[in-house]
């Protein structure tokens, strides 16, 4: 019978290597309890190898946090159109370049999609999706700059509606999850636009604050799945675990670099492999 | 200073400080237990797991070794340890020269270059320099226009090439436009240590300015990936500094001590907002009370 002297160095061992891959520290201690409530008090064959079984259990620890019965793809299918998604997250993630990926790729599958332009602040924003928009030859609704950004979400959805488009994706600004002004406008596009899905962007080269940060989008308005940017930059990505861990949400796509093919289905199993071997 | 910095500090930290009493040498016991509290909150703020274990290694000997001054508590005396050996990784503040100078951003994807190159100007503009900026990047869509209006809104001057593809010829083209320029800043576009073509083309920029300053632009939020890129970017065109960006959110910035420790340089200045003014010369004090997990 495992007690929990036989497995401290071990648990010890791994909850260093999760925080030196980026997952966040208070997350990787509550994966260790996990990992320690699984096994204190098994019993063991003898000759069974205890590195190996706490390895099997922070395996299963980790793809539990990232399972989830959503998949996006049969979602498309089967959900009621138009389809309106909005996309959030702190600045520079690369949310705006994740719905040019994906708006590509719902074009290429043969769904009516259209932009909207929810990033009425920054300066660029506007020339940076209009010219996404003539790239891949895809209709932007957007307002003057500075305007209200639910309106111009909301303009798109009547636009769908009116022209039978099947899908709204629409861009938000970045913002800090700390600026009250900020988290207040974009809880008043989701309740304007009532979308269907709200998901989060982030990017895997973050480290601690990727768990901070999805926190508080998730209080403020509730996602729905979360998308991993940047995993070419030569990251290990255990941003990943964080964010899927304090939204309680899946990842769903993982963006592999800034072309526009760059965006791929999310795959724990194979993430698992490479963060524990 | 110290104590202001060290003494505001909330919670586990603060008790384990308060704990150490009386005039003799500190116990191990209760090193021990301060650092453990230091290492939590370093860990948090994404210092590098080596750092921080040498940092503490070297809290624990000095705090043994050294006796307090005379005069001085037990407590003082290590947090007086603590903050000295903070500020040894921290870096102090550098002088940032208010002369003629070529400035060259670089960086990941999405850090900020833009918006530093933006509030570089409006900085060496308030000192009275003429500044002028160059928009390096012919990559990302929409990079030319966010540049051109940042430079509107400080009202500095700019040089860029909206339909070019080629960031070299538009830099040469930009810097002879703006000879008469005192500060001159290239704003780059976003890359990272794997996509060698990008890193080709940042040395051949670098070769033409001839920066005087090449300033790495980080995240704060920036995990243990920062190392490999610190290096690469090191390795490629070599780092005078550092800026962190986006303090304004949660993120502690530690990474920024990695990217410093390996290019061995100093953070120069910090950016807290979006806007151009929302930006200051680097202080170790404040930076260090935020690293504690003020
Ligand atoms: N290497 C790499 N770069 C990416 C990826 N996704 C986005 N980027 C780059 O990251 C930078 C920022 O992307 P944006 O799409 O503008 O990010 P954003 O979240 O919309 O930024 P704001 O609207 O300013 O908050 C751009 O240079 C993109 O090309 C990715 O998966 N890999
Ligand atoms: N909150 C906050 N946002 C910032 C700060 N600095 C930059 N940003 C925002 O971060 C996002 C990315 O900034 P950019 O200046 O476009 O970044 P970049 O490095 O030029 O991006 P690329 O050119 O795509 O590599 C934008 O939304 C900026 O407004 C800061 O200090 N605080
Ligand atoms: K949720
Ligand atoms: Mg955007
Ligand atoms: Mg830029």
């Amino acid at each position: 019978i495992l007690d929990e002297k036989d497995i401290e160095d071990a648990i010890s061992d791994f909850k260093f290597d999760l925080i030196e891959n980026d997952v966040a520290f208070d997350v990787a201690e509550k994966i260790g309890e996990d990992v320690k409530e699984d096994l204190v008090g098994r019993e063991i064959k003898w000759r069974e190898d205890v590195g190996e079984i706490v390895n099997e259990s922070l395996r299963n620890s980790i793809l539990s946090i990232f399972e989830s019965p959503f998949q996006f793809k049969t979602y498309i299918e089967e959900k009621e159109k138009p389809i309106v998604i909005i996309f959030v997250g702190t600045n520079g993630v690369g949310k705006t370049t994740t719905i040019a990926k994906m708006a590509k790729w719902l074009r290429d599958t043969d769904y009516k999609t259209v932009l909207a332009n929810g990033d009425t602040f920054r300066a660029g924003a506007m020339e940076q999706i209009t010219k996404h928009g003539e790239k891949l030859n895809l209709k932007v609704i957007k307002h003057q700059e500075g305007s209200d950004p639910a309106a111009v979400i909301y303009d798109a959805v009547e636009f769908a509606k009116a022209n039978e488009y099947d899908i709204v994706l629409g861009d938000t600004a970045g913002r800090m999850h700390t600026d009250v002004n900020l988290m207040d406008q974009i809880k008043k596009i989701k309740r304007v636009v009532d979308p269907d899905l709200v998901l989060f962007v982030d990017e895997a080269v973050a480290g601690s604050d990727a768990v901070e940060r999805s926190r508080e989008f998730n209080e403020a308005i509730d996602i729905d799945a979360s998308i991993l940017t940047k995993i070419d930059a030569d990251v290990s990505g255990g941003a990943a675990i964080s964010v899927s861990y304090a939204t309680n949400n899946p990842i769903i796509f993982v963006g592999t670099g800034q072309n526009y093919d760059d965006l791929k289905k999310f795959d724990p199993e194979w993430f698992v492999d490479e963060i524990v071997g | 200073m110290i104590i202001l910095v060290l003494d505001n500090l909330g919670g586990s930290l603060k008790k384990s400080i308060r704990n150490i009493v009386g005039k003799g040498r500190i116990s191990e016991k209760d090193v021990k237990e301060l650092n453990k509290e230091i290492q939590r909150a370093l860990l948090k703020s994404d210092v590098d797991v080596r750092m921080v274990k040498a940092l503490t290694d070297r809290i624990k000997k000095r705090a043994l070794d050294e006796k307090p001054p005379k005069g001085a508590s037990a407590r003082e005396h290590i947090i007086n340890i603590v903050y000295d050996e903070l500020v040894n990784i921290v870096g102090k503040g550098t002088e940032i020269p208010v002369e003629e100078q070529d400035i060259m951003l670089v960086g990941l994807q999405g850090s900020g270059k833009t918006t530093t190159a933006a509030k570089l100007a409006y900085y060496f503009k308030n000192k009275g320099l003429k500044t002028g900026v160059i928009c390096a990047d012919t990559h990302r869509p929409g990079a030319y226009s966010q540049l051109k209006k940042l430079c509107g809104e400080v009202n500095c001057l700019f040089y860029g090439e909206q339909e070019s593809e080629d960031a070299v010829s538009v830099v040469k083209n930009g810097l002879k436009e703006l000879n008469k320029t005192e500060v001159r800043i290239v704003d780059t576009a976003g890359r990272h240590s794997l996509e060698s073509d990008l890193i080709t083309e940042m040395e051949e920029i670098e070769e033409t300015v001839g920066a005087d300053r090449t300033y790495l632009v980080i995240d704060a939020s920036i995990g243990k990936g920062v190392k490999k890129q610190a290096n690469a970017f090191n390795d490629a065109i070599g780092i005078d500094g550092v800026i962190i960006t986006k303090l304004d959110g949660t993120a502690k910035g530690g990474g920024a001590l990695t990217a410093v420790s390996e290019t061995d340089t100093k953070i120069a200045f910090i950016g807290s907002g979006e806007k151009y003014e929302e930006f200051e010369e680097f202080d170790p004090d404040s930076f260090i009370s935020r690293l504690l997990g003020m």
